[in-house]
């Protein structure tokens, strides 16, 4: 009896956020060890500031990159230039001990002169709707924050798993998205919206090109005939991306009216409301479906 | 060829010619697509004759009367220069025309303005840019006219860099829509305001064509037209400035049309602009709807930009003709 409350009274002790060294893989396989849970975190890509502020990691934020605008606190931080060219002695003299970086966005060589000066870095590169929980948890990991950053990532998984669950077995439904208008952008299979599609059963008609994010003609999509087109966006000059495709009628989509415009920034940004996003898309094709 | 005497018949014979072919080219792009519709799908009793419907009168045939106009405004525009300056080197591209234009539209569209406020931009840019290269180099009344062109020269770096200016300050959400109109592209591009302004120029300047050809000898021989010269310069300023910027607003920044098929006109037939100024017009649709047809058919349905059709496929077969000529010679 007495041997077990030492015991616990040791684990509570060495569990306690003291000056215990914190280790993780991260999305290069490198392994990032600290002395000391991060107090001084920079972030070089939007979504990476949503992650720490989604694991109460937000006010250890001393700068972060351009569009750091999700929560409203992120805006008042200050800023070290945007995710595809920072400041480097900015970012030096904010002292960080940890940079969470992007490396699919940010340039390698600028990363490269980060490596070299000595401040850890994160690599985040996640490429599908799943791993974002298990960057939550090894974020958590290095910010000392362990518990919240694992009920953050169990909610982001059962929010996911939620929606598989509702659209399972139900009639796929055929979806062009609309990335861009003029020139007219979609996405192929291997990007992250077309894992969101495939939560709740539909399909991206363009999954097969191999482009990331080819462009297209308009005949492409109307021989492709999608039942939902959809966008994302809030600005009113982005109406007129899906009001274009009202001059074809016979196309499935315009015909039942189904065009949707989603709220922006959730699907494009590989962070926690991008479940938020598959939320969103799930809900269009769910109409469409009926 | 070239060295042949202008005459009706050749002349009528040669347009005929272009014509025809500029027809059989959007023919072809009537019938070939990123999809397997055909026209006469139009009048067979399928449920796809509506969807061909769409696709063949709807998509192909506005993108394809948008290329041979863009192209025709494009050579019209850099034989305009090249007769002005008589120099061979003159196009909208080289002497900062396209680049006044493509800093106007960029402007325009980070101030988040609609079509409207981006052409009438455009047109301001090039027009301007125009007139700062030929005012400061209005004096410049050596034979080969070098100042002009190298002043041209360097308000196209200029013009380069405050493109790229406006770009680096552009936020995320514009910049794809921004580098568009670097790459030239025809896709969803209008064609009722090219079309009718290649038709407008083309009936404006006619009628001066033999003045123009002695205003493309030289300002010894032009001095023979008196005052008028003046008046034939500044038609032609204006309106190499106005074919480009509806170029540019239409479909982007596309190089070497201007430049390849006038001169390609040239060594094949001659240099009278009675017969150059339709031929242009023709000619550059022509290069430019094939380049289109090629950009969107050949890794279909991804989307080449034109621009890079017209540079990759125009650059070899203009050295390739300046090299016949030079061994001809």
């Amino acid at each position: 009896m007495v041997s077990r409350l030492v015991c616990a009274l040791l684990a509570a002790a060495l569990m306690a956020p003291a000056m215990a060294a914190v280790s993780v893989k991260d999305d290069k396989g490198r392994t990032v060890t600290l002395a000391q849970p991060a107090q001084r975190i920079i972030s070089l890509a939007p979504h990476l500031t949503e992650n720490l502020f989604a694991i109460g990691a937000g006010s250890r934020i001393v700068g972060a990159t351009s569009f750091s605008d999700y929560p409203a606190e992120a805006r008042r931080l200050p800023q070290v230039g945007s995710y595809n060219s920072f400041d480097l002695e900015q970012i030096r003299a904010l002292k960080p001990d940890l940079i969470v970086a992007w490396p699919s966005g940010n340039p390698a060589r600028q990363l490269a002169q980060l490596e070299k000066l000595g401040i850890p870095l994160f690599y985040d590169d996640p490429q599908r709707l799943a791993d974002i929980p298990g960057v939550l948890e090894r974020l958590g990991v290095l910010a000392g924050l362990d518990a919240q950053a694992r009920s953050a990532a169990q909610g982001l998984r059962e929010r996911a798993a939620t929606l598989a669950r509702q659209h399972a077995g139900k009639k796929p439904v055929r979806v062009f998205y609309q990335v861009w208008d003029r020139p007219l952008m979609t996405i192929n299979g291997e990007q992250v919206i077309t894992d969101a599609m495939r939560l709740c059963g539909a399909v991206n008609v363009f999954a097969s090109l191999p482009a990331r994010a080819p462009t297209i003609d308009e005949e492409a999509v109307l021989a492709a005939n999608p039942e939902l087109i959809a966008t994302s966006g809030d600005s009113t000059a982005k109406n007129s991306w899906l009001t274009r495709w009202e001059r074809f009628p016979r196309m499935a989509a315009v015909a039942n009216k189904q065009l949707y415009m989603l709220p922006p920034d959730l699907l494009s940004r590989m962070g926690p409301r991008l479940v938020d996003g598959a939320e969103a898309l799930c809900a269009a094709v769910e109409k469409a479906r009926q | 060829m070239s060295a042949a005497p202008l005459t009706r018949t050749r002349l009528i014979g040669l347009l005929a010619l272009l014509l025809v072919l500029a027809l059989a080219l959007l023919t072809a792009s009537l019938c070939l697509g990123s999809t397997a519709y055909r026209p006469w799908q139009l009048w067979q009793n399928t449920p796809d004759a509506l969807l061909a419907r769409d696709v063949v009168l709807q998509l192909r045939l506005p993108r394809s009367l948008a290329a041979l106009a863009v192209g025709g405004l494009l050579a019209v525009a850099g034989l305009a220069q090249q007769i002005l300056l008589r120099n061979p080197l003159a196009e909208p591209y080289v002497l900062g025309t396209s680049g006044g234009a493509s800093v106007g539209a960029l402007t325009a569209l980070l101030l988040s303005g609609g079509t409207a406020l981006v052409s009438l931009s455009a047109g301001l840019g090039a027009l301007l840019s125009t007139l700062l290269v030929f005012g400061l180099a209005r004096h410049d009344h050596s034979s080969q006219q070098a100042r002009l062109l190298l002043t041209g020269i360097a308000v196209t770096s200029f013009t380069g860099a405050l493109s790229s200016l406006l770009l680096a300050i552009a936020p995320e959400g514009l910049l794809r829509g921004m580098v568009f109109w670097m790459l030239g592209d025809l896709s969803g591009a209008d064609w009722h305001l090219p079309l009718f302004s290649l038709v407008l120029l083309a009936v404006l300047l006619w009628p001066f064509a033999r003045e123009l050809n002695l205003l493309s000898h030289g300002q010894q021989a032009a001095h023979a037209l008196g005052g008028r010269t003046r008046l034939l310069q500044w038609l032609l300023y204006f309106s190499s400035a106005a074919a480009t910027a509806v170029a540019v607003t239409t479909a982007g920044m596309i190089g070497f049309i201007g430049l390849i098929v006038p001169h390609a006109l040239r060594l094949l037939l001659g240099q009278d602009v009675r017969l150059l100024l339709p031929a242009a017009a023709l000619g550059g649709g022509c290069l430019l709807l094939a380049a289109d047809l090629v950009g969107r058919t050949l890794i279909a349905p991804q989307q080449l930009p034109v621009g890079v059709v017209t540079a990759l496929a125009g650059v070899p077969v203009f050295l390739w003709l300046l090299q016949q000529r030079g061994v001809r010679r």
